[in-house]
């Protein structure tokens, strides 16, 4: 039996067993080679599940949905290793309970698709630990070494070249997992510290201010850069900041549901002498 | 409409000379919302608070903004000064125009355009600026005590005395500290225990001291008037309820020969103990690393002897939580190792010993009863040495400071040698003399003159034995010559160093040390019993080595500031605190872990049937220290600070 048959049978056992209200996968999209996400409630439905190599949205971000969860029942998810991360994050940042999130876990290559044992995020914490393990050996973005030998001066006007296409639209932020606050910084206008209109220093400052709010958050799921229409590489600017903070402070994002966030915890031993 | 006042002050030269005040005035006296502009030689001075007052008052200002020197300096003169004048204080603000602009450049005309940026900002805050009142905070009276020495005990005297509750936490089974180690005190020669046991007595027995012996503080949370204070009593194998200190068990215990800590080691005690006659409270404690019983499981000899039942030897620590409105810290000091000095022989020579093992041998409650004679062969010696500075002043090997202490009782040891040794010989190696205090230097004088203590200037660089003696050679820098003394007995005057848990306590109490583990106080000289924590006082060698004078002057000031702050029902805190936004709160807590002060708490809200609908930041306003960390962590800008807030901030960036 295929893995998405396999899965599919687990989704039907699920949702007639009453252990989960829903589950969100993926089903068939407008081309061949597109996926969308597919939210199942009856074990019928199931048979629309699609599971394969063009699976790689990461779906943890319908799970804060507002509303969803409050009834305190469980929802099936299909995720990778990152899409787990997320729930790690998400449960750390008290956005959801990981005991209503029954994982349906898979990873796999551009080619074919494998699935993961597991069902609680944290029966994955092993994946993810040989995850980070291998993060320095893992195969760095071509694009983004490019970008790292260029000088302080190359690298500004590169950037801004690309955010000067931005159209503020706000799709990587719709897209983003992480960003779930009800409301943005940049819809605060008292004061309006992010210019609203497309010009470059607006589009500057929404681009950084959102690199640093997913800083030790990002992991690296790219629903941001494939929901961007104007094709910036937003994926460079967090994987850069992810590895910084993995530099500096030992923190890959997601690693447990009680993961401190690298931004605001603090250890009184540090040796830094800005703690008292 | 804003009408804002802004006043330019010269300071004299310091602002005057570099920046074209006259002009600056003029500049924003055509700013948009500015009233009036004026300049005034020196606006802190009594004419120039005034005419504040009276352009408030004409001018019916809504805001003030005075130019002028750090807000540290004045800015609570200038806020007092608007609110005599009927405006809400927190609508003035300070525009450092002196360290930030004039003591820093040396262009005027660039100095006065960079001036009239720095006002021009501040004026664009004042606009924003709202009506803050000051934030009430209960306050607990009853003070916490940390350590039982003469300090300690001081404080918890004066606090009590004036009707206040005090609870006294003291670390070791009895009262008494250092202080009760002491053989006789300088200047004046009067016996230490005869005047520190009273007062140990009188400490236990007050009615509203809460004495708590052999315990620890483990734990200090909240904040200035409503402290959480977690209190470890130690077990003691002891019911002091029942016990009535007969002593019956103390005879008895047949592991007598264990090293007195109280003695200096130069005395032997049982493994039930107290550690001296005159113990408050003088309850025995079993001391468990040494206890056959713990050891083997038998002997309970003790056990036989109390006729009162008291000995349990299934006790275990108890904790115990207070609430406290403010606390003094006087935990102490410690004598420095002097096994660091190799070539001074301590812990090689037997008849090598410090400072406190001499005022043991020197007490009449000591272990030789008050008689001077060597630890090794009990015989009184002919010839001691005293050396000075045995760690003190001593960047290499020792500590950079004076202990201040050791000069004032080497001169006591060498008189008191002389009185209970006729016809001893005292040598005192010195780097100087310091007396500074009343009555100090004619006590050192008396040792000499009177006493024939003999004074060598210059510092040893050897002990070793010889024949039986002690050879010291040093150097007599005086007479330019190499000397060797054959002694019996060497005197160390060791250096006073902070007790070694010292910094973790600071850190558990959550007050500031420096490099070497005293505790800082929040102004060396304007407010040195303070700590930099509000309701954090400190009394005693805690801070810096001192005498007892100046311990006793410290712990009554640290008294007097904790009855002043008991003297009020309520207490007023500066309202600059995080508010959060409840209804863009995304809940990620990421602020209640940022906060340093733990002040940000999580709060339900719920609807009308009582269901939690989500979970917010809540501020604990009486927590809250303004510092801001939580507004620059929240990534929906739902925190933000009174009296900073980002629209004030946004203003002045952009008034720039």
């Amino acid at each position: 039996m295929s893995i998405q048959e396999q899965y599919k049978k687990r989704v039907r056992e699920l949702l007639s067993s009453g252990a989960v209200k829903m589950v969100i996968g993926y089903q068939a999209g407008t081309t061949a080679d597109r996926r969308r996400p597919l939210f199942i409630r009856t074990p019928e439905e199931a048979e629309k599940l699609v599971l394969d190599s063009a699976c790689i949205a990461n779906l943890s971000g319908y799970l804060v949905t507002e509303g969803l969860l409050s009834d305190e029942k469980s929802v099936g998810i299909f995720l990778r290793p990152d899409g787990i991360r997320s729930i790690n994050i998400l449960a750390a940042e008290a956005q959801l309970n990981p005991e209503q999130v029954v994982i349906l876990g898979f990873d796999g290559n551009d080619k074919e698709v494998t699935a993961l044992q597991g069902e609680k995020a944290r029966d994955f914490s092993a994946i993810i630990a040989s995850i980070k393990e291998h993060a320095p050996e893992a195969p760095r973005n071509p694009q983004l070494e490019q970008i790292e030998k260029m000088s302080p001066k190359e690298r500004f006007a590169f950037w801004q070249a690309e955010f000067s296409r931005c159209i503020k639209c706000y799709a990587c932020r719709q897209a983003c997992p992480m960003c779930y606050c009800r409301r943005c910084i940049v819809d605060s206008n008292q004061p309006q510290w992010v210019n609203t209109s497309s010009h470059t220093l607006g589009n500057l400052e929404w681009n950084v201010v959102r690199a640093f709010h997913l800083s030790g958050r990002c992991v690296g799921c790219g629903n941001c850069d494939r929901a961007c229409p104007v094709n910036i590489p937003l994926r460079l600017i967090n994987a850069k900041m992810a590895g910084e903070v993995l530099g500096a402070f030992d923190h890959f994002a997601g690693m447990s549901e009680t993961q401190e966030p690298v931004l605001a915890s603090f250890k009184k031993d540090d040796s830094e002498t800005f703690i008292l | 409409m804003a009408k804002i006042g802004v006043f330019i002050c010269h300071c004299g030269e310091n602002i005057g000379a570099k920046v074209d005040c006259t002009k600056l005035a003029a500049t924003l006296g055509e700013h948009p919302g500015v009233a009036i502009a004026v300049d005034y030689k020196y606006f802190c001075s009594d004419p120039g608070q005034e005419s504040v007052k009276k352009a408030i008052r004409d001018n019916n200002l809504t805001g003030v903004v005075v130019a002028a020197c750090s807000p540290r300096m004045h800015e609570a003169t200038f806020r007092k000064a608007c609110a005599e004048a009927g405006l809400n204080p927190y609508m003035c603000e300070i525009a450092n125009i002196r360290e930030q602009c004039s003591w820093v450049h040396n262009d005027p005309v660039q100095a006065t355009e960079k001036a009239a940026d720095i006002t021009r900002s501040m004026v664009e805050k004042v606009k924003r600026n709202n009506n803050l009142q000051p934030i009430e905070v209960p306050v607990t009276r009853r003070a916490l005590v940390i350590g039982g020495g003469i300090a300690g005990i001081q404080a918890a005297l004066d606090i009590a005395n004036a009707g206040q509750e005090v609870v006294l936490v003291e670390r070791e089974p009895t009262l008494g500290g250092h202080m009760a180690q002491l053989s006789e005190t300088f200047p004046t020669l009067d016996c230490s225990q005869c005047i520190m046991t009273p007062r140990m007595v009188e400490a236990a027995q007050h009615p509203k001291i809460r004495l708590l012996t052999y315990a620890e503080v483990v734990g200090v949370d909240g904040y200035i008037g409503n402290f959480h204070v977690k209190v470890k009593m130690k077990a003691r194998y002891v019911d002091t309820e029942s016990c009535t200190g007969c002593g019956d068990c103390i005879t008895k215990c047949p592991n007598k020969k264990i090293l007195s800590e109280f003695d200096c080691g130069l005395g032997k005690r049982p493994a039930i103990y107290t550690p001296f006659a005159q113990s408050v409270p003088n309850k025995p404690i079993i001391d468990k690393a040494n206890c056959t019983y713990f050891k083997n499981g038998k002997c309970k000899v003790c056990v036989k002897v109390c006729q009162l039942n008291s000995i349990n030897f299934e006790m275990q620590d108890e904790f115990i939580d207070l609430e406290i409105g403010a606390i003094v810290v006087a935990t102490g000091f410690q004598v420095q190792d002097n096994s660091v000095y190799g070539e001074y022989g301590y812990g090689k020579y037997k008849d090598v010993i410090n400072g406190l093992q001499f005022e043991r041998l020197a007490s009449a409650s000591g272990p030789t009863s008050g008689k001077i004679l060597r630890p090794s062969d009990g015989k009184e010696p002919e010839t001691v040495v005293f050396i000075q500075c045995a760690g003190s002043r001593d960047p290499s090997k020792g500590v950079r400071y004076c202990s201040k202490i050791c000069c004032m009782y080497t001169a006591k040891h060498a008189m008191l040698y002389a009185h209970k040794v006729h016809g001893g010989k005292s040598n005192i190696f010195y780097m100087d003399i310091r007396a500074a205090g009343k009555g100090y230097d004619e006590f050192t004088r008396r040792a000499i003159e009177e006493d024939e203590a003999s004074y060598l200037r210059g510092r040893v660089s050897k002990v070793w034995e010889e024949n039986g003696k002690l050879m010291v050679r040093g150097v007599d820098t005086l007479l330019g010559i190499p000397v060797v003394i054959a002694a019996d007995m060497v005197v160390l005057a060791t250096a006073m160093v902070p007790q070694p848990d010292a910094k973790d306590f600071a850190k558990t109490i959550g007050i500031g040390y420096d490099e070497y583990g005293f505790f800082n106080e929040a102004h060396l000289k304007l407010r040195p019993v303070e700590s930099s924590t509000a309701g954090i006082f400190l009394a005693g060698a805690c801070q810096s080595p001192k005498d007892i004078p100046d311990s006793v002057a410290q712990a009554s000031a640290s008294a007097s500031k904790i009855l002043a702050l008991f003297s009020k029902e309520k207490l007023e805190r500066e309202p600059v605190v995080a508010t959060n936004n409840e209804a863009t709160c995304a809940g990620c807590w990421g602020c209640v872990l940022a906060c340093p002060y733990n002040a940000i708490e999580k709060k339900d809200i719920v609807d009308r049937s009582g269901k939690v609908i989500k979970r917010v930041a809540s501020v604990n306003p009486g927590l809250c220290q303004g510092c801001g960390t939580c507004v620059t962590f929240c990534r929906s800008n739902s925190l933000d600070l009174a009296g900073f807030t980002e629209k004030q901030i946004f203003a002045e960036v952009m008034g720039l």
